[in-house]
C-alpha cells in the first residue's frame, strides 16, 4: 500500500532562487539528502529532462545513494523528478515541487507520491529536514 | 506507469508500429498493412499502446486516426539514467579500491 506525502514551506527568496538551489550541486549538497552526521561524497546533477542525479552520503562508513532523474523541468513554476534509494527499496518514487511567489517570497509544495505506507511518517519527516536545511542552504 | 511503458515496448510488433506513428499519423487499417498477422490482433496491439498512453486516438466521423505520445517514455528514459548513474558511480568506487589494493 503506498500514499502521497505533502509538506509545504515558505521561503523569504525569490521563486527562481528556491527552483535553482534543487539544480545546483554546490548548494542541492548541502540540503538535499544530506544528514547531520553524513559526509555527501558525491553529488551529481544533470539537470535536464531525462538527465539522472546522484547524491550519495556517507553515514557511518555506509554510503547511502539516492538516485533518480527529472521528469519536469519547468523554472521556476514546477520541477518533477522520480527518487530511489536502492538501500531501502528496488522501486522509484516520484516527487513534484511547485513553487509559488508570495508577496515577501514564494511557497513551496512538495508531493511525493507511491510511498510505502510503513515509510510514510519517516519520509515527511525527511522532507521536513530538507526543506528547513534549503532554507540555511540559500 | 513504468509497468505498462515497458511492457508495450516489450514486443517488435508494438514497436514498429510507434516507429510508424513516428513519422505521423495513420488509419488502424493503413497501420497493419506492413504485417503479416490479422487486423484483429494489430488491433489488440493499439489497445495496449493506448493503455500505456503511447498511442492517441482521433475520431473524425467513422475514421480512426492514431498518433504517438512520447511523454510516458521519460519515466522509463529516467529509469534508465538512474542506473547509469547509481552504476558509474559504484565502478568509480571500485576503480579507487583496486587502486588502493598493492
Amino acid at each position: 500500500m503506498t500514499v502521497s506525502l505533502k509538506v509545504t514551506r515558505r521561503y523569504a527568496h525569490p521563486p527562481e532562487t528556491v527552483f535553482d538551489a534543487w539544480l545546483t550541486p554546490g548548494i542541492a549538497a548541502k540540503f538535499l539528502f544530506a544528514t547531520p552526521t553524513g559526509t555527501m561524497v558525491k553529488a551529481e546533477i544533470d539537470p535536464r529532462v531525462g538527465g539522472a542525479f546522484l547524491f550519495v552520503d556517507r553515514r557511518d562508513g555506509q554510503d547511502v545513494e539516492h538516485v533518480g532523474a527529472f521528469l519536469e523541468i519547468d523554472r521556476p513554476r514546477r520541477l518533477v523528478f522520480s527518487f530511489g534509494v536502492p538501500a531501502f527499496s528496488a522501486e522509484m518514487t516520484t516527487v513534484a515541487l511547485d513553487i509559488a511567489p508570495t508577496a515577501d517570497g514564494c511557497e513551496l509544495t512538495l508531493t511525493h507520491e507511491g510511498v510505502l505506507e510503513d515509510w510514510a511518517e519517516k519520509t515527511k519527516g525527511g522532507w521536513t529536514m530538507i526543506l528547513d536545511a534549503l532554507d540555511a542552504a540559500l | 506507469m513504468l509497468d505498462e511503458t515497458l511492457t508495450a515496448l516489450a514486443d517488435p510488433t508494438r514497436r514498429a508500429i510507434l516507429a510508424r506513428l513516428a513519422q505521423g499519423e495513420a488509419r488502424v487499417t493503413e497501420l497493419a498493412q506492413p504485417f503479416e498477422i490479422s487486423l484483429n490482433s494489430v488491433s489488440k496491439h493499439i489497445r495496449m499502446l493506448e493503455r500505456a498512453k503511447l498511442v492517441r486516438r482521433r475520431v473524425a466521423g467513422r475514421e480512426h486516426f492514431l498518433s504517438f505520445d512520447p511523454q510516458p517514455l521519460a519515466a522509463a528514459e529516467a529509469w534508465i539514467a538512474g542506473q547509469k548513474a547509481l552504476w558509474a558511480w559504484r565502478l568509480d568506487q571500485l576503480d579507487a579500491v583496486l587502486k588502493e589494493t598493492p
